[in-house]
């Protein structure tokens, strides 16, 4: 399912899709089109513009809102011109199978056929330029100091929403030293141990955020 | 020369002051008294001082009343003088007999003399107080003080001038009304500051607004209309009213009236004009001013909002477009047969590119509007500017509610410029801004811990803000010496009932 009042970027995005295996059912260009849609339909994924008609500001959110409360088995991914820190943690907040992306993202297809796989399959993401601008905004007595280099890295990828064995695919490691770390970071930064992935995304974000 | 005589006229009025109730009667005291003391201090030395030196001593209370009270007391002070200098001070002494022929022309002289005394002294205190009142609004106008106090200081130093009860300055509104501007005297709930009334009839104020001269009224009974109905109520009797004039067109009236007297003079209108004159400038003046602010509000508002619309046809537009395209090679790169390495190495890497470009165009977008600050006000768009700063950041934001759109743009440039000076120029560690909005006013202090030596009139960052923040009625000052870090505070006032601060403003002069 996918929802943007750009008809060609969603024409695009649509073949793309397609292409990559994923069965597109329906297209919208508004909120309200999209909620009809997703209620007749009932598809796995929504992908949506959070800037759409009629006031083009976060009607995405808005409709992600209420797809969640009407139907909490559908993934919602929220697709930006710019990610802010308030708009993530207002659509995290929603809970798993959620994800907010900078609309570029697309355009490196694996990467974003893959995110929306992993969105699916229960985690939550947040884009990664998001995540680095929360991660090195400087502070005076930054409590970041503490983490190691790898700690740091690893943190980063937590606020991304990769899961423990994610983590581990990424930076080469094996899981078991992933989960070591992120013992480590979350006693250095006394951040609670969350038994969701996207518990521990809102609160590392919440943490960065506020940090 | 002319000078010396101004500035001794001005300080004999300033040391006199205005005459009171208590100084008018104290005249009266001198007047009486003042006679029969100098009689009773000089009568054993008769013979050697004389009746002319008698009448010489009394003279100095003579103007000692002309100039506590004016004319009236100083002549009767003269008058009182007259039986005891007959009685003790002209032979045949201690008899109300006259024995020299020239002895009459003395008494004659005196009073002569005592009149003119009387007379010029009373005048000249006249002239020094109208000085005196002329130069404290003089000062008021050049100082610019807000229109209301203005408006309130002349209508208290005319009522000064002028034997009124009653004072009161009205602006003519376009719909032939009145609008009462400035009060001064009792009864205090006659015309009332703030009252509007329509101009009909023959009132002081209604034939000043037709006619654009002065006008005046000695008797109410046949006066109709409102103003003149409430004017009989207040139980007026005289009224006089003068027009004030700007840029060609009777902008109000002054008019004074009283419940006692039946005339007023008639030389009231001139005193009245030497007011106005002043009164005209300082109303032109604020309009030309508040014109000037309202045209810098529009013109910045105007240049907002072009930004704000090529923001968002580049987001809307461009961009969106260019994010299609982007995928549109991704497809074309998918579907480039495999014998076909090449063709598919350059569709990958022009994609690539464009999508490097598209990121580009979004800081480009950023610097012309931030979407944050429309979409989510100024705490998080400060806040992603603090995330930004290449120089450690430490926030107190205290902003609960969206403000008026000039007001956070205004805001947030101030910010973005302080912060993008200490980055450039301070060799700071730490920038400190504190942002705290009242319901009256946005106060932001950004105070870095760098070089300092900031010099506010250098650059074009901090002139541009000046022009912004001062577009809106608010302050910025820069300061910090050189070693002490340099510290911007900003004062933006908060008018949530029009968007456009200055038109507001002008809206209360006109």
């Amino acid at each position: 399912m996918l929802a943007d009042d750009d008809v060609l970027l969603r024409e695009g995005l649509a073949s793309l899709l397609e292409s990559s295996g994923f069965d597109v059912v329906g297209q919208a260009g508004d909120g309200v089109e999209l909620l009809a849609i997703v209620r007749s339909t009932r598809p796995d994924v929504a992908i949506v513009d959070i800037r759409m008609p009629p006031s083009h500001a976060t009607e995405g959110l808005e409709a992600a809102r209420v797809i969640r409360q009407e139907l909490p088995d559908t993934a919602i991914v929220v697709l930006s011109a710019h990610v802010e820190v308030d708009e993530a943690m207002d659509l995290l907040a929603g809970g798993e199978r959620l994800g907010y992306l900078l609309k570029t993202r697309v355009t490196d297809v694996a990467e974003f056929i893959g995110t929306i796989e992993r969105i699916v399959a229960g985690a939550a993401v947040v884009d990664p330029a998001l995540v680095r601008e929360l991660v090195s905004a400087r502070r005076r007595r930054d409590p970041l100091d503490v983490l190691s280099p790898r700690e740091h890295e690893v943190l980063g990828l937590m606020a991304e929403g990769a899961s423990n064995s994610g983590i581990a695919g990424r930076i080469f490691v094996s899981e078991g030293t992933v989960e070591k770390h992120v013992r480590s970071i979350l006693g250095k930064l006394d951040l609670p141990e969350s038994e969701t992935d996207h518990r521990r995304v809102l609160a590392v974000l919440k943490y960065l955020e506020a940090r | 020369m002319r000078q010396r005589v101004n500035e001794l006229i001005h300080r004999v009025g300033a040391s006199l002051m205005l005459r009171s109730a208590g100084q008018a009667r104290l005249a009266w005291v001198v007047a009486i008294t003042g006679p029969l003391l100098v009689a009773a201090a000089l009568a054993p030395f008769r013979p050697s001082i004389g009746l002319a030196g008698f009448l010489f001593g009394t003279l100095l209370f003579v103007v000692a009343a002309a100039v506590m009270g004016g004319l009236r007391p100083a002549l009767v002070g003269a008058a009182i003088a007259i039986p005891p200098g007959v009685y003790y001070f002209a032979p045949p002494y201690d008899n109300l007999a006259i024995e020299r022929e020239g002895d009459l022309f003395v008494f004659i002289g005196f009073i002569a003399v005592a009149a003119v005394l009387g007379i010029l002294v009373d005048q000249l205190v006249g002239l020094a107080r109208q000085q005196t009142a002329l130069r404290r609004v003089a000062t008021l106008v050049a100082h610019a003080a807000t229109a209301d106090e203005l408006f309130a200081a002349v209508t208290e130093e005319v009522a000064r001038q002028l034997p009124v009860g009653f004072a009161r300055m009205g602006r003519y509104e376009s719909d032939d009304s009145i609008t009462f501007v400035a009060a001064w005297g009792s009864p205090e709930d006659g015309f009332p500051v703030g009252s509007n009334l329509i101009l009909d009839g023959d009132s002081v104020r209604g034939q000043v607004f037709r006619t654009g001269r002065p006008a005046r009224i000695d008797n109410y009974d046949q006066i109709s209309g409102p103003l003149g109905q409430m004017a009989r109520e207040l139980g007026m009797r005289s009224s006089v009213g003068v027009p004030i004039i700007v840029d060609d067109r009777v902008w109000g009236v002054m008019a004074v009236s009283s419940t006692t007297m039946p005339k007023y003079p008639a030389d009231t209108e001139e005193r009245l004009a030497a007011f106005m004159d002043l009164l005209s400038t300082a109303i032109a003046n604020a309009e030309s001013r508040a014109e000037l602010a309202a045209s810098r509000s529009r013109i910045v508002a105007a240049a907002d909002e072009t930004r704000r619309r090529i923001e968002r046809d580049l987001h809307d537009g461009t961009q969106q477009r260019l994010v299609s395209l982007a995928i549109e090679m991704r497809l074309a790169e998918s579907r480039v047969p495999s014998e076909l390495p090449e063709a598919r190495a350059m569709l990958f890497r022009a994609a690539r590119d464009l999508t490097d470009a598209v990121a580009d165009l979004q800081e480009i977008s950023r610097g012309i509007h931030p979407a944050i600050l429309s979409k989510g006000g100024l705490t998080p768009a400060i806040k992603t500017l603090a995330r930004r700063s290449a120089v450690a950041v430490e926030l107190d934001l205290q902003v609960e509610h969206r403000l008026p759109q000039q007001v956070e743009v205004a805001a947030y440039y101030v910010v973005s410029e302080a912060l993008t000076n200490v980055a450039k120029y301070a060799h700071a560690s730490l920038v400190n801004i504190d942002v705290h909005a009242s319901e009256s006013a946005i106060e932001l202090t950004i105070r870095d811990d760098g070089i300092g030596g900031a010099d506010p009139t250098r650059g074009s960052g901090l002139v541009g803000l000046k022009d912004r923040v001062e577009a809106l009625g608010g302050t910025i000052t820069v300061a910090g010496g050189s070693g002490q870090g340099t510290s911007v505070v900003a004062r933006i006032p908060i008018d949530r009932k029009s968007g456009i601060d200055a038109e507001h403003r002008q809206a209360s002069v006109r």
